[in-house]
């Protein structure tokens, strides 16, 4: 009897946490929801309570206006181009020196390990005026390399990806080296295949750091044909000072591509998120 | 003359798949850091002669009482935050860990705010937090908490808008440290729970005595990166306040930024970029000796 009174209180005090779990999950969920309902009304519409943004009539004509009459298309492909490129080179350039730095022996080797060590000290964020400089120094402000070089001379990745590749069986390597394969065969033939999984986490990282950098474009975009979104975003938005619609649908327009992402991508992001905690 | 050969040819190998890593590392992470200290050392508007001032950048700061607020109020954002984030990380973890239904649609929902940019996690909010149209009045009055008179000023008013920076700040990158604690409880060995519940420890005992104590590590961890992101602060604070009300939430590169950028004075807002260089260098240095002695036991 007892143990049973018992079990019934366990079982409401589950049931209540369910319910309280639920309701934080709709708590951060509703700031987004709010905005996809926004997007989705028709301009101009007499908001009396808050419950109305979320009532019917919907229209989608929304988005098509912000992509046909604004520079919101122009920033989406700035973010995607600069997202892209730099992912692509921060892969394949920290792959490639890691790849020496674990894989090659030579004298120095630690010396360079060493050194790109440093880098993970160096907060971007404090240093971002005397970054300023030196991009300026190159007469790179306001251009795409300008925008991109800072973003893969990261050290990060490469630490992680001589973790990884520190793990490769040598026994591998020699084989290809028995059969007359330099380095390069080795690199593209054995090690990049064998690191995919390593790789496709730094990507959707670099990917994901890239497209939502501000910062760094703050400073280095000057002209608007240059913006990303988070920078182009916040200027088209103050433009508008009592409409809702436009600013938020375009606010969409620069999220639904990460939150689709994320959705696909859940689990290499739950993996990346647990190596940087675990490796530094 | 063949080893020679060989040798030459094992040099141009490395120097070809390390050169082009080493040369942006070098010329975009490292040398930004040698030549601000140079530059912290003159005036400097950026264009035109540098002019040698020695420590005067230095010395300088300390009276800039606009440098102690900026200061003070990242300080005063850390000493919110980074508690809050902390405490609220593990709640969340604890509850999406529970065997549920939900399980999976809790983790997704609670990172989901994670994956927005800043500019538009910082827009969402000002409009929530807006008054007379915002989300979040709209919502306290439909509820009847506040009258309809009565607008509650988030943006404007002192201490509410730290309410407001900190929320957002939770709401928007919590899920980063919720994660850690998941994938940490999920390393906690069932076994030990089941054998504390037979010794009839109830689920509050064993939530403070075994699971709590046993993520201590993590508690660590998570702790350090939310000091270091919260003295990093910059996006949301400048989005949403503009440093405001009357710069009484500026951060720290929110002023350094204003100094170089609006102000052109380089060699001054590099001479303060390295305080919070040096404090962000300190805080990591902390973190990696902390994990290194965590890996070992």
């Amino acid at each position: 009897m007892i143990q049973h009174a018992g079990m019934k209180k366990a079982r409401i005090g589950n049931a209540s946490l369910t319910i309280i779990s639920g309701m934080i999950a709709i708590i951060f969920l509703a700031p987004i929801l709010w905005s996809l309902a926004v997007s989705l009304q028709v301009e101009g519409r007499q908001i009396t309570s808050i419950w109305d943004w979320f009532k019917p009539p919907y229209t989608l004509q929304n988005y098509p206006d912000i992509i046909m009459n604004s520079e919101v298309p122009l920033w989406m492909f700035n973010s995607l181009f600069i997202a892209v490129v730099a992912t692509l080179l921060t892969v394949f350039l920290s792959a490639m020196a890691a790849y020496a730095i674990a894989k090659i022996e030579f004298r120095g080797s630690r010396l360079i390990f060493f050194y790109f060590l440093l880098g993970l000290m160096v907060p971007g964020e404090a240093t971002i005026v005397p970054l300023f400089i030196t991009v300026n120094g190159f007469d790179l402000i306001d251009t795409y390399p300008g925008l991109i070089f800072p973003a893969i001379a990261g050290s990060m990745n490469l630490i992680i990806m001589v973790t990884f590749l520190r793990g490769i069986p040598n026994e591998l390597i020699e084989a290809v080296k028995i059969d007359g394969g330099n380095h390069l065969t080795i690199f593209f033939k054995i090690v990049l295949p064998l690191s995919k999984a390593v790789l496709s986490t730094v990507s959707i990282f670099a990917f994901i750091a890239s497209w939502n950098n501000y910062l760094w474009p703050l400073l280095c975009a000057m002209s608007s044909s240059k913006f990303t979104l988070p920078i182009g975003i916040p200027t088209f938005a103050g433009t508008y000072t009592v409409d809702y619609v436009k600013p938020l649908t375009a606010n969409m327009v620069a999220s639904i591509p990460m939150i689709i992402l994320y959705i696909i991508f859940e689990k290499q992001i739950v993996q990346g998120i647990t190596m940087t905690g675990v490796k530094g | 003359m063949e080893i020679k050969k060989k040798k030459i040819r094992l040099f141009l190998t490395i120097t070809g798949f390390i050169f082009p890593f080493l040369a942006l590392y070098t010329l975009f992470t490292i040398w930004p850091v040698v030549q601000g200290v140079y530059v912290s050392f003159h005036r400097w508007s950026l264009m035109g002669k540098l002019d040698f001032v020695g420590l005067d950048n230095y010395s300088r700061f300390l009276g800039d009482k606009n440098f102690v607020g900026a200061m003070l109020n990242t300080l005063k954002f850390v000493i919110i935050t980074a508690p809050s984030m902390v405490v609220v990380a593990l709640m969340l973890a604890l509850l999406a860990n529970r065997e549920s239904r939900l399980k999976k649609v809790l983790r997704i929902s609670y990172y989901l705010p994670s994956v927005l940019s800043v500019a538009v996690a910082s827009f969402i909010a000002q409009y929530m937090f807006a008054p007379y149209r915002g989300f979040i009045n709209g919502f306290l009055h439909s509820i009847g908490t506040l009258l309809f008179n009565q607008e509650l000023q988030w943006l404007q008013d002192p201490s509410l808008v730290w309410v407001t920076i900190t929320s957002m700040t939770v709401w928007w990158t919590v899920g980063f440290s919720m994660m850690l604690y998941l994938s940490a409880l999920q390393d906690i060995s069932p076994q030990v729970l089941e054998s504390a519940e037979i010794d009839g420890a109830n689920s509050r005992q064993r939530l403070f005595h075994i699971v709590i104590p046993l993520l201590k590590p993590t508690t660590y961890l998570v702790s350090l990166l939310q000091l270091i992101a919260c003295f990093k602060v910059f996006g949301q604070i400048f989005l949403i306040t503009g440093g405001g009300p009357a710069s009484s939430t500026r951060p720290m590169i929110q002023y350094i930024y204003e100094t170089a950028f609006t102000k052109g004075r380089m060699g001054y807002a590099a001479s303060m970029s390295y305080v919070l260089f040096f404090v962000l260098v300190l805080l990591s240095l902390v973190q990696q000796i902390m994990q290194k002695r965590s890996e070992k036991v």
